[in-house]
């Protein structure tokens, strides 16, 4: 399903640009006859061609990509983990609800893992060999998924935090404990999730970017939870509430840049020998 | 890539035959082998494939490294290492989890079903060998229970390991490999085996009261390390055994009833299925059991009456009485107290007494395990805390004493360390005569008396820094713990106070500690050992007299009252309200 709608997304975006002159349909990024996307250095020995397009000539595709863009979005997946950890903290509120023990902002950041978990499975280019080669970036899929998990996150965000204040009496005593460090922490998790995709997606491993991710990120929050040097830093009550968002904020900020950077990445990552391939192309034969 | 799903060949599995079914004759003869020849070889590369993978020796890791911060901080009592031998074992079984889910859904994930169709070996013989290839997690889950063995039993453990206890944390690994291969079978998607591992984990700490035995490993509710010796029945560990493997066999049966076809095949594992189901019931039954009532009978009369039951011993005019099996302590107990007394001028009359004491409080069920109490009548449990009050006042009434909570002596190390310099501030602050703590031990309300600007109380602590020499920077890190300066209430003044080290390893040994009296007692400790001694010996009893400041005590020693750092000032943001609470909540002076 994914296969034929980015197969289709690659046609789309080939067919929008037919109206104007196009050097050729792009196959392959190693072939000495296709001029290269932006920002791909030339192989060896190679003449540099440049584009005869504008250089945002592919914002035009756009609306007709967001179709596509949509329906190779992967719901199930996205919504099964925002479902699944949610379902949990509803038990949870259920359980403090007859144990009359309201439930704690932990409750909603161990519920909020699952959408974490289904999160390291949005940014995926899939076909990334044929839509590397349309003259539309690479990187617009996986960041529009990106932008559509989004509404989705935030929802569930929101629903959790809802459950576990509605288990929380309304005559406790004090006010209740913000609940924008929460918001801040769980968006840096989710960019270091993504961020952690997007390197996983330019790997060797890309099958399995998902659930490396997951992986990965699950550590890392683990990490910044109970390792002493980060937890002083990352964690309430050893950094007060304030430095806590500014923190996870500063961490999700540099996993934006870093999936960014991940995502414009056209070079292949998936063989060891890359150097002695393209020496060997180089050389007549 | 896996055996089953398009690696190598195992040795011993049958070649695929060719369209059209023109086979060589000897090609033919082989295909004919038995099924089971075919299985035993795809377990066998499933079980090396498992055995090596990278989640499975993440989650080896993982688990030895949670065993280890589990049991290295507290007393190492097998009644409870066991159990927390198992929270390591289900770290592994979440990696096996996945593992077990990625192998099992890899050919329908990578639309390769077709051609696995076409191999000689079906869909439900490959995933019976899936399931006959977990035996690949057994020996990480042997070599953690081992390696967790050899530790705990090193560090000197109280008790002998409950075998059932360990072989449930090997079935719950299994058992874990069996619910992955079971998701996989159904849902090949990654998500799901991350989902499931998520589940797992947090199904963990989902519940509370009898039913925690009934989820897979509990990590958290339980109170086994605070109990003075194993209690029937708590965890009841057989029971918990068979529920796992019904699990594993459910989860086997659940797997296999996805792939195999046949209505004969269908038939046997409904019934293994049906038989699964009522043994996990059964299990469950007997889990849900209350403990029995001369069990928790006996546990009452030890937490309530410990003299009954406890070994006392006298020595230096202070007396250890320590539950039965905890006697080896004895030398690490007496060794800061001894120090102590080594450098008083002069002993105090009343006598020390130092106890162990059980921590679990049978009266606040929000706050503690009520799995000891499930299935008991109200009566009973109005009786049992009714006991436990009456004590209490004993124990208050008592003479001056150091509260021991059971399970919280660490074996070795800078724990050890930091429970020695807390046991000699206590000895010394009963030799100053500061008095202890009011409240009980049971009692929501604590509060003790504030010795402020009282120089017995620098005396005290200069005596047991004298007798145990801890690192001075551990000492100065009392001031801010954690980034947070902390004070008491006393009239309507903050105090800032000093957290000293090792304050988690007793109960209510004595008053809160200034940090006026632990920069002054600093002070004295660059001062020669034995000026300091004479100063004290020439006027003991006016210095024990609550009335003699800490000026007081800096003139007579010549140095001048160490004045209190800027962070120790009372602000709202580094932890300590200026807003004096009710008067009944704040701390009263020492004047005894």
């Amino acid at each position: 399903m994914h296969r034929r709608n980015a197969a289709r997304i690659a046609a789309t975006t080939v067919s929008s640009d037919q109206a104007k002159p196009s050097p050729k349909v792009l196959v392959t990024p190693r072939s000495p006859d296709i001029p290269r996307t932006e920002g791909a250095p030339p192989a060896p020995g190679q003449p540099i061609r440049h584009a005869q397009r504008p250089r945002l000539a592919w914002l035009r595709p756009l609306p007709l990509l967001a179709r596509h863009i949509t329906r190779t979005m992967p719901w199930v997946t996205l919504i099964t983990g925002c479902l699944a950890g949610t379902a949990y903290l509803a038990i949870m509120a259920h359980v403090a609800g007859t144990s009359h023990s309201p439930l704690g902002q932990g409750s909603v950041r161990l519920a909020f893992l699952p959408a974490v978990a289904a999160l390291a499975f949005v940014p995926r280019a899939w076909f990334r060999p044929v839509t590397q080669a349309t003259p539309v970036p690479a990187w617009v899929g996986p960041a529009g998924h990106i932008l559509l998990a989004a509404p989705v996150l935030a929802v569930t965000c929101w629903a959790q935090l809802r459950l576990m204040a509605h288990t929380i009496p309304s005559d406790t005593p004090g006010p209740p404990p913000a609940i924008y460090p929460v918001i801040a922490q769980l968006t840096g998790w989710c960019a270091v999730t993504v961020a952690a995709a997007a390197c996983v997606d330019r790997s060797r491993y890309t099958d399995l970017g998902g659930a490396i991710a997951a992986a990965v990120s699950f550590a890392a929050i683990a990490l910044a939870w109970y390792a002493p040097i980060t937890s002083r830093f990352l964690t309430e009550p050893y950094a007060t509430a304030h430095g806590v968002t500014v923190a996870w904020y500063a961490i999700a900020t540099a996993a934006l840049a870093l999936t960014c950077a991940a995502m414009r990445d056209q070079w292949h990552r998936y063989t060891r020998d890359l150097y002695r391939l393209s020496s060997l192309q180089s050389k007549p034969s | 890539m896996t055996a089953t799903d398009g690696g190598p060949a195992p040795p011993g599995a049958d070649p695929a035959v060719p369209i059209g079914g023109h086979a060589p004759a000897g090609l033919a003869e082989r295909s004919r082998a038995p099924r089971l020849r075919t299985v035993q070889a795809l377990a066998r590369a499933e079980a090396f494939l498992l055995a090596r993978s990278l989640l499975v020796l993440a989650g080896l890791v993982a688990g030895g490294l949670l065993i280890w911060l589990l049991i290295h901080p507290v007393q190492p009592l097998w009644w409870n290492a066991a159990w927390e031998i198992g929270d390591g074992q289900l770290a592994l079984a979440i990696g096996v989890l996945v593992a077990a889910q990625l192998a099992t859904g890899r050919a329908r994930r990578n639309a390769m079903g077709d051609l696995y169709t076409s191999f000689p070996a079906t869909a439900g013989t490959r995933t019976l060998a899936h399931l006959a290839g977990l035996l690949g997690a057994v020996p990480a889950s042997l070599l953690l229970i081992a390696a967790a063995t050899v530790v705990v039993q090193a560090r000197g453990a109280i008790g002998a390991p409950g075998i059932a206890v360990l072989a449930g944390g090997l079935l719950l690994v299994i058992a874990a490999g069996a619910a992955g291969i079971a998701i996989g079978t159904r849902f090949p998607h990654p998500l799901a085996g991350l989902l499931g591992a998520l589940a797992l984990f947090l199904s963990s700490t989902l519940f509370q009261g009898g039913i925690i035995w009934l989820l897979p490993w509990e990590i958290k509710q339980d109170d086994l390390g605070e109990l003075p010796s194993p209690l029937a029945g708590y965890p009841p560990a057989d029971a918990h055994v068979v529920e796992l493997a019904g699990i594993a066999v459910l989860a086997g049966v659940v797997a296999l009833a996805v792939t195999v076809r046949g209505g004969r095949a269908w038939g046997g594992l409904a019934t293994a299925g049906i038989l699964a189901v009522a043994v996990i019931c059964l299990a469950g039954a007997a889990q849900l059991r209350p403990i029995p009532t001369t069990d928790l009978n006996h546990l009452i009369a030890e937490v309530a009456d410990p003299a009954s039951v406890q070994r006392c011993t006298t020595a230096d005019q202070v007396r250890y009485c320590l539950y039965p099996g905890f006697g080896r302590d004895l030398p690490s107990l007496e060794a800061p107290v001894s120090e102590v007394l080594a450098h008083l001028p002069a002993r105090p009359d009343q006598p020390l007494t130092i106890r162990q004491v059980v921590s679990v409080d049978f009266t606040q069920p929000a706050l503690t395990d009520p799995t000891l109490t499930h299935g008991h009548s109200k009566r009973q449990e109005a009786q049992w805390n009714a006991q436990l009050r009456r004590e209490e006042r004993f124990l208050n009434a008592a003479a001056l004493a150091i509260y021991l909570p059971v399970g919280s002596w660490p074996a070795a190390g800078a724990q050890l360390a930091d429970a020695h310099f807390a046991m000699a501030l206590g000895a010394a602050e009963w030799a100053v005569h500061l008095p202890p703590a009011t409240g009980g031990l049971y009692s929501s309300v604590f509060l003790p008396c504030v010795p402020l600007n009282q120089a017995r109380e620098a005396i005290a602590i200069w005596l047991a820094i004298l007798a145990t020499h801890p690192p001075a920077g551990e000492l100065q890190g009392g001031l801010h713990s954690r980034g947070y300066s902390i004070g008491a209430w006393v009239r309507s003044t903050v105090v800032p106070t000093w957290a000293y080290p090792g304050a988690q390893y007793l109960v209510s040994s004595g008053p809160p500690i200034t940090a006026a009296g632990y920069l002054l007692a600093n002070a004295m400790t660059s001062l020669p050992e034995q000026k300091v001694a004479r100063v004290l010996k020439d006027a003991w009893g006016r210095w024990l007299n609550w009335r003699t400041t800490d000026t007081q005590l800096a003139a007579a020693l010549g140095i001048p009252m160490p004045g209190l750092p800027a962070f120790l000032k009372p602000h709202p943001r580094r932890g300590v309200s200026i807003a004096p609470p009710p008067s009944n909540e704040r701390d009263p002076l020492c004047t005894t």
